[in-house]
């Protein structure tokens, strides 16, 4: 055991740099998963066929196909047609694209349960099809949403953890790289299993107090 | 002349006429009812007349513009016509006074200090300036109606439709509503309302518009309408609504 905790002290620069570029990685795909969401989401709402078939095609694929598939297709296939990006950069183009089909799908249902003569009476009352989405639609969808939102911020988190096959130096590439030097697999893997978990409860302590914040009376789900 | 002239005015969902030929007049300051049995075309009348169902021919003389033809502009005419609907549609998002400010502050561009007086004074007309900072899901379905008639009236419109405004309350409520509406009623605030209710039809009207199977059958005053009216069609509805004991 103290082999392994002095590994780890050892290898604690290279450790707090891959949580680094995990959290940065969680943090942006979040932020850019929920604005491609919420865009994703106003896109469903068109009135035009063409652009509600195109988009649900767009949510069905990435949330019908899995998220290392894409990583691989940008990272190893897109090379093969003379495009070369670097592993953050597919890490946040793919982690956004799947992450806001998800959001939108979310979205969606929440906004399937909105009490539609809202709507109605905000068109009624003049607002314009974009206004009624900002002020009437969206704060109401977000709320109802709040838990799906933020387990979708756990499941980033987790997610993350495959970043590390196309090479992106994410904490559990340190892990892996440290379980590959000493040969310590089952230390390793269950330390890296505590982290994510401590990771994980931060998370969902935040959550519950965004929760707290934002839910109103008649908005408990 | 007439603030609002509706001149044969048709609506066809499909192949299904629901209106068949309107015509109506609503003078500034005078209050109609629009009676008449389910299915009759009421609710799409209303909604034809501020343009949230399209009508599919036919005039809506508005302020002197028929507003049907192309080139309207459709959201200056609904900051104009006050909508109060069956099940309040309150924005249960916002609060009493947001739900009223917010067209204020957003459509007619007042400042948010400007906005919030014209709130509590609107508030103040119906009793829930108390209420203001309480959120829809607080509040009974008679205060619901309550804060949705101030919403409406808050944007100083040119005529205020309601569209059954007492079918979701309990007797209770109902009278609380009524007051409320008879009080705009008394003060000549221009009105169309569409309901079941001959007890709020008598004590907010000058006329009551009788329709059946999208036509309109009679025009007259509660009294005479209610009565022995010599139209069996008129007559048989009204038996029906009103305890004649």
């Amino acid at each position: 055991m103290d082999a392994f905790i002095n590994d780890l002290i050892a290898y604690s620069p290279q450790i707090m740099a891959g949580l680094k570029n995990t959290v940065l990685l969680m943090v942006i795909m979040s932020v850019t998963g929920l604005i491609g969401g919420v865009a994703v989401f106003y896109l469903t709402l068109s009135r035009a066929n063409a652009v509600r078939t195109w988009v649900e095609r767009y949510i069905s694929f990435f949330i019908g196909t899995p998220l290392l598939v894409h990583l691989f297709l940008m990272y190893y296939g897109l090379p093969q047609l003379g495009v070369h990006l670097s592993a953050f950069t597919v890490c946040i183009i793919g982690f956004t694209l799947n992450v806001s089909a998800y959001n939108a799908r979310y979205l969606m249902t929440a906004y399937h349960g909105l009490d539609k003569t809202e709507l109605e009476a905000a068109q009624a009352q003049g607002f314009t099809p974009p206004e009624i989405f900002r002020l009437i639609i969206l704060p109401q969808v977000i709320r109802l949403s709040v838990p799906s939102l933020t387990n979708q911020v756990i499941q980033n988190l987790k997610d993350t953890s495959v970043a590390f096959l196309i090479q992106y130096p994410d904490f559990f590439a340190q892990v892996q790289e440290i379980a590959s030097t000493n040969f310590q697999f089952f230390k390793a893997y269950m330390t890296a299993g505590l982290v994510y978990l401590v990771l994980v409860s931060i998370i969902v302590l935040a959550a519950r107090r965004l929760e707290k914040r934002l839910i109103l009376p008649g908005f408990q789900t | 002349m007439a603030l609002l002239e509706v001149k044969n005015l048709v609506k066809k969902f499909d192949d299904k006429d629901v209106l068949k030929g309107i015509n109506v007049e609503l003078s500034e300051g005078q209050s109609k009812v629009v009676m008449g049995g389910s299915g009759c075309g009421k609710s799409t009348m209303l909604r034809c007349l501020n343009l949230l169902i399209q009508p599919t021919s036919g005039e809506i003389i508005f302020k002197g513009e028929d507003i049907t033809r192309p080139g309207v502009d459709v959201r200056k005419l609904r900051q104009d016509i006050g909508f109060v609907f069956q099940h309040f549609a309150l924005y249960r998002h916002l609060t009493v006074q947001d739900n009223v400010t917010l067209g204020l502050r957003k459509l007619k561009k007042m400042s948010a200090n400007d906005a919030t007086e014209k709130a509590l004074y609107e508030l103040e007309r119906v009793d829930m300036v108390e209420h203001r900072h309480k959120y829809p899901a607080q509040l009974s379905g008679g205060q619901k109606q309550r804060v949705a008639i101030v919403r409406a009236l808050a944007m100083d419109p040119a005529v205020l439709f309601l569209d059954e405004p007492t079918s979701a309350l309990d007797p209770q409520m109902t009278r609380e509503v009524v007051t409320v509406i008879n009080k705009l009623f008394l003060d000549n605030i221009t009105m169309l309302c569409v309901t079941h209710d001959p007890f709020l039809a008598k004590y907010i009207s000058d006329s009551i518009v009788f329709l059946d199977k999208g036509v309109v059958v009679a025009e007259d005053i509660a009294e005479r309408l209610f009565y022995d009216h010599p139209d069996p069609r008129v007559r048989h509805f009204f038996l029906s609504v009103i305890d004649h004991r």
